[in-house]
């Protein structure tokens, strides 16, 4: 049962129930504030009917040229509100925002670990599109994938060829 | 650009920039000592080069030199700076004062001279923003639009008008308000018209004028023309269904969410608006349908509206049968609309029976739903369809649907759940036995469960609880800990630990969240102004009542105003020599408290709960919340009063003779107002907050102040100081004896305390409630060593001025003498009193409920963290105690 909404400031006394799992990154409020400012229409969150919060997503939209796209910086749905569809109605919507700011594609970047995610993306349409090294540091740094779907407006789905090397951190952006 | 006018016997930009570079790198890696050198360096080939004064004055501002900072910036403003590398260096010194209103002058200043610079007067509006000047906005984004006709200039104009009538003064004049929301509106009428309108920003802007005037007519044609074609296609879909249920145009409402509920079962929101159009559309007069003949098949109902239940249920039947899983999840929205159709029906007093009997909805729904655990939170709110009966029916039905019994539990599915509830069963049982056996118990599974699931965060957050409830602060650090709380987490998390811990007497681990929290708040604060200019810079106009209602949450935060006072206390308590009581940053929030706009922050709802209270409203609406926020904030302001006042007694020595009077004045003043207060919330009589549920916080820390003679004892010692300030030659002989019996008394009762506490047959239930006690006893004892110093240090002979010793002076002395030697004498004592507290911390039988839980553990763990939180915090509360009792050797004359 969704309800999608835009995030409000607010929002964040209340998002406990979903950050406080550990894979979840907690950010400082600048963070949040700064995408709140530019991209609002980007930050949705998805709220039970007695009006907790199930997950949220926060988005922006960056590039020029044909690299004008959309992108996923955080997807997360509450442990208590998982296998629900939730995910799936939260990027539904962020990929049709990017159609509408006339997006060629949307990418994302997930753990090579993360295997559940890279599930679910690939259920949704995303193709792994290349490599990052050592994208995330930590110990030991591990690697992401770049995943990607085409927008419609990418007719010739030239944004979703994949790269046969694996990029460097500082090669992306 | 320099402005040659100004700088004018500096080399050219080129070298400047070379020179100054270094600065800003030393600046930007943080290594401020070095970017003064560079700065120094720098003023002594060219001395006056504004922006290195300017980057001079941020250096040391950074090294904690604020005089030396502001003397600077006062001498750079009076040489009217005009380029922007001085002025944003200046600005960043004022930023980091919090002395906004400075950068307004500052730029106001630089227009004058580089009247036609669009970037002065782009700063010169965004400093008017930090400061919520809205008037003057409204005048420099209009300057800005005159000076160059960019759009989002004209924006700005627009949402500055907006913003007098929403927040500004006028705000509360309905007619002034009026007048400037019609005056923003045509504003925007005329932008159309001459054919401005570019971006979405700007329609969004029209929108929001046309909402905040309640046009929702206008609205609705607005989004239906061309304007909304523009927004829709942008980015964000404007529901216009937020207008046509304000319009009551229940005909459009009930179809246009079938419309969106065919193709999205699961939007709830939508739900709502449809099911409450269907009991509208009831209730009115029949109108003739606008698609004239009603549906003869399933086919084209979409086209009829739903004015009846029937007609409702049969939809939601439909899309019951043809509910598709979504990427193979079954998906909860029309179910749900079953249980809100059956609650409108009971609302209305209508009859449920098309639905069939209530209670096999919520079978129906476990069935389907029952493996989630959003299932709970789903059907809670609609228990309120049965009645107590039903409910009982309902509950022996699911146990048998479950398979539960009262020896087994399922064998299959994840375990955690099942241990979570355990472990609240096990505090209710703690609370109707008050014992701590059912707690060590809960603890011990909790652990087990996290050795398994090591990220349950549930588990965690109730560990915590239940540690802080047998005082065991250092298992509740710990558990706290692995839960990595941050950022505003600080804040909505702050009650579950950090509020505790001063209760612990671990007093370094809460020196430690304390200024981790109190640096969030601080940075933050500042932070959020710059919040409010990347709304304008974005146009999010949306976005900006928000972000300052926002600010103002973060600012108003009941816990970090505590934290504040108590960070101050907590200092008190460990200062020893005057220096140190001299230098402490002593007001907190510059004694600017508005306790009208406090507000609680705290995310209750965190904790998952089962509890029949959860099912009414969310804790946060629960009376005994409402309680508790009104007993913390009393507590809050007598812990104030202590601060307050020792504030204004260190203003009184440190005063001479001309303004010491007035000082004087000021602190009868702050005793009196404490002494009604303290008074005042005595005869209110507060109960402490029920304990029955663990999802709620323990009871205020003011029943422990209350408990303490506070102001009996520190007041009678402010009696004193007063006397010897003043110098009035009557100073009562009673107060030695005064202070002893109130001393004695405290300290006897402690005593009593602590030793019924060792022989009780269940020491840990109490531990946390005598710890707290004991916590306060030595907070009192240690301020009022430093009011005997303070005393002392009024009677030192003042330099230069040989005074005849007058008669009072001596007399005060020998006073002074017997206060200290009495304060001395009750500190060893006290610190006697804790070295006997010992109890033995064995639970019979611990070893055989294990057993019966299938837990391995002995619980031995659990039990020796919690004493061990003990055995620390009396060692830190001895050391306090002994070093207060070394340095008031050092008063006695």
């Amino acid at each position: 049962m969704t309800t999608l909404r835009p995030f409000t400031c607010d929002d964040m006394y209340k998002f406990n129930n979903v950050n406080l799992d550990p894979l979840t990154e907690t950010y400082g409020l600048s963070f949040y504030m700064q995408y709140l400012a530019h991209w609002p229409e980007y930050f949705q969150v998805a709220e039970s009917p007695s009006g907790e919060i199930m997950g949220y997503i926060m988005g922006k939209a960056e590039g020029h040229g044909e690299n004008w796209h959309g992108h996923v910086t955080a997807l997360t749905v509450s442990p208590g509100f998982r296998r629900l569809g939730l995910a799936a109605a939260l990027m539904n919507f962020l990929e049709d925002v990017s159609e509408k700011k006339r997006a060629y594609f949307v990418d994302l970047f997930v753990r090579v670990s993360n295997r559940v995610a890279i599930n679910m993306y690939t259920n949704l349409g995303y193709i792994i599109y290349r490599t990052v090294l050592e994208y995330y540091s930590g110990d030991p740094d591990e690697d992401a994938y770049d995943m990607r779907k085409a927008c419609s407006r990418d007719e010739k789905l030239k944004s979703v060829i994949p790269l046969t090397h694996p990029v460097r951190p500082e090669d992306v952006e | 650009m320099a402005s040659s006018k100004a700088t004018s016997h500096v080399p050219d930009n080129s070298v400047v920039e070379r020179r100054l570079r270094p600065i800003y790198e030393w600046l930007d890696n943080g290594n401020n000592k070095k970017a003064l050198q560079e700065c120094e360096k720098v003023l002594k080939k060219t001395s006056n080069l504004q922006c290195a004064k300017a980057l001079k004055a941020l250096a040391l501002l950074r090294l904690g030199k604020e005089t030396e900072c502001c003397t600077i910036l006062d001498s750079l403003t009076l040489e009217k700076p005009s380029d922007d590398a001085t002025l944003q260096a200046m600005t960043l010194c004022y930023r980091e004062l919090q002395q906004l209103e400075k950068i307004c002058r500052l730029y106001e200043q630089a227009v004058k001279i580089d009247h036609t610079n669009e970037e002065l007067h782009t700063h010169l509006f965004m400093a008017y923003v930090r400061v919520s000047d809205f008037k003057s906005q409204q005048q420099a984004a209009m300057t800005l639009y005159k000076l160059k006709a960019r759009n989002p200039y004209y924006c700005w104009v627009v949402m500055s008008i907006i913003l007098q009538a929403t927040r500004g003064p006028d705000s509360t004049n309905p007619q002034k308000r009026n007048l400037l929301l019609s005056l923003a509106e045509r504003m925007i009428n005329k932008f159309i018209t001459d054919n401005k309108m570019e971006a979405e920003q700007e329609a969004q802007l029209y929108i929001m004028v046309l909402e905040l005037q309640q046009k929702y007519e206008e609205l609705l044609s607005v989004l239906e023309g061309p304007i909304g074609d523009r927004l829709n296609n942008c980015s964000i879909s404007y529901s216009k269904l937020p207008y046509m249920v304000k319009l009551k145009q229940w005909n459009k409402v009930n179809l246009y969410c079938k419309s969106i509920l065919v193709y999205s079962v699961d939007k709830w929101n939508i739900w709502k608006e449809y099911i409450n159009s269907v009991f509208e559309l009831m209730q009115s007069p029949p109108v003739v349908n606008n698609h004239g003949e009603p549906a003869e098949n399933g086919q084209n109902d979409l086209e009829t509206v739903d004015d009846t239940p029937e007609k409702s249920h049969e939809f939601i039947c439909r899309l019951v049968e043809n509910v598709t899983t979504d990427n193979g999840y079954l998906l909860r929205g029309p179910y749900l609309a079953r249980f809100e159709l059956c609650s409108k029906l009971m609302e209305k007093g209508i009859d449920t029976d098309l639905l069939g009997d209530t209670i096999e909805l919520f079978i129906e729904y476990f069935r389907k739903f029952g493996h989630k655990p959003c299932c709970v939170s789903d059907l809670r709110t609609y228990l309120k369809l049965l009645d107590g009966e039903k409910k009982t029916e309902l509950g022996s039905r699911l146990i048998k649907d479950v398979g539960i019994s009262a020896t087994s539990i399922p064998q299959s599915g994840p375990s955690d759940p099942y241990a979570l509830l355990a472990a609240h069963v096990l505090y209710d049982l703690a609370q109707l036995t008050q014992s701590s056996e059912h707690i060590i118990l809960a603890l011990v599974l909790l652990d087990n469960l996290l050795n398994n699931s090591p990220s349950n965060f549930h588990a965690k957050l109730l560990s915590v609880r239940l540690y802080h409830t047998l005082g065991g602060g250092i298992g509740a650090q710990t558990m706290y800990e692995s839960l990595d709380v941050k950022h505003l987490q600080l804040d909505s998390l702050g009650y579950i630990h950090c509020g505790r811990l001063p209760t612990t007497g671990l007093l370094n681990l809460a020196t430690n969240l304390y200024d981790t929290t109190l640096k969030f708040f601080s940075s933050n604060y500042k932070d959020s102004s710059d919040h409010l200019t990347f709304s304008y810079k974005f146009g999010s106009f949306q976005k900006l009542d928000e972000f300052m209602d926002f600010r103002e949450r973060l600012n108003n935060s009941l816990h970090y105003t505590t934290i504040a006072v108590d960070g101050i206390m907590l200092c008190l308590m460990q200062c020893t020599t005057s220096e140190a009581l001299y230098n402490l940053d002593i007001s907190p929030k510059d004694n600017k408290i508005s306790w009208e706009t406090l507000r609680d922050n705290h995310d209750l709802s965190v904790y998952q709960s089962w509890d029949p209270e959860r099912a009414l409203s969310p804790p946060e609406e629960s009376e005994e919340i409402k309680l508790l926020f009104e007993q913390d904030v009393s507590f809050l302001k007598l812990r104030a009063s202590i601060v307050w006042a020792m504030s204004a007694a260190l203003d009184i020595v440190k005063s001479t003779d001309g303004t010491r009077n007035k000082n004087v004045e000021l602190l009868k003043g702050v005793l009196k107002d404490w002494d009604t207060l303290e008074k005042d919330i005595k005869t209110t009589n507060y109960t402490p907050i029920k304990q029955n549920q663990v999802t709620l916080p323990l009871p205020s820390r003011l029943h422990g102040y209350l408990e303490v003679p506070y102001f009996k004892i520190l007041g009678t010692l402010y009696q004193f100081f007063i006397h010897i300030a003043v110098e009035e030659v009557e100073t009562s002989n009673g107060i030695v004896s005064d202070m002893k019996n109130t001393l004695d008394d405290m300290l006897n009762a402690i005593e009593n305390r602590i030793e019924s506490h060792g022989k009780s047959s269940d020491p840990l239930w109490l531990q946390r409630v005598i710890m707290e006690r004991v916590v306060n006893i030595t907070e009192v004892l240690s301020i009022s060593c430093l009011l005997c110093l303070l005393c002392h240090n009024l009677m030192r002979p003042s330099q230069g001025k040989k005074t005849k010793r007058k008669s009072s002076d001596l007399k005060n002395r020998e006073l002074l003498n017997d206060v200290v030697t009495e304060l001395k004498q009750v500190s060893n004592r006290f610190d006697e009193i804790l070295d006997d507290w010992n109890y033995q911390n064995v639970i019979s039988e611990l070893s055989d409920r294990l057993l019966l839980l299938n837990l391995s553990a002995d619980g031995q763990t659990v039990l020796n963290n919690i004493r061990e939180s003990r055995v620390q915090a009396v060692k830190s509360l001895k050391g306090i105690l002994k070093s207060k009792s070394k340095f008031l050797s050092g008063l006695i004359v």
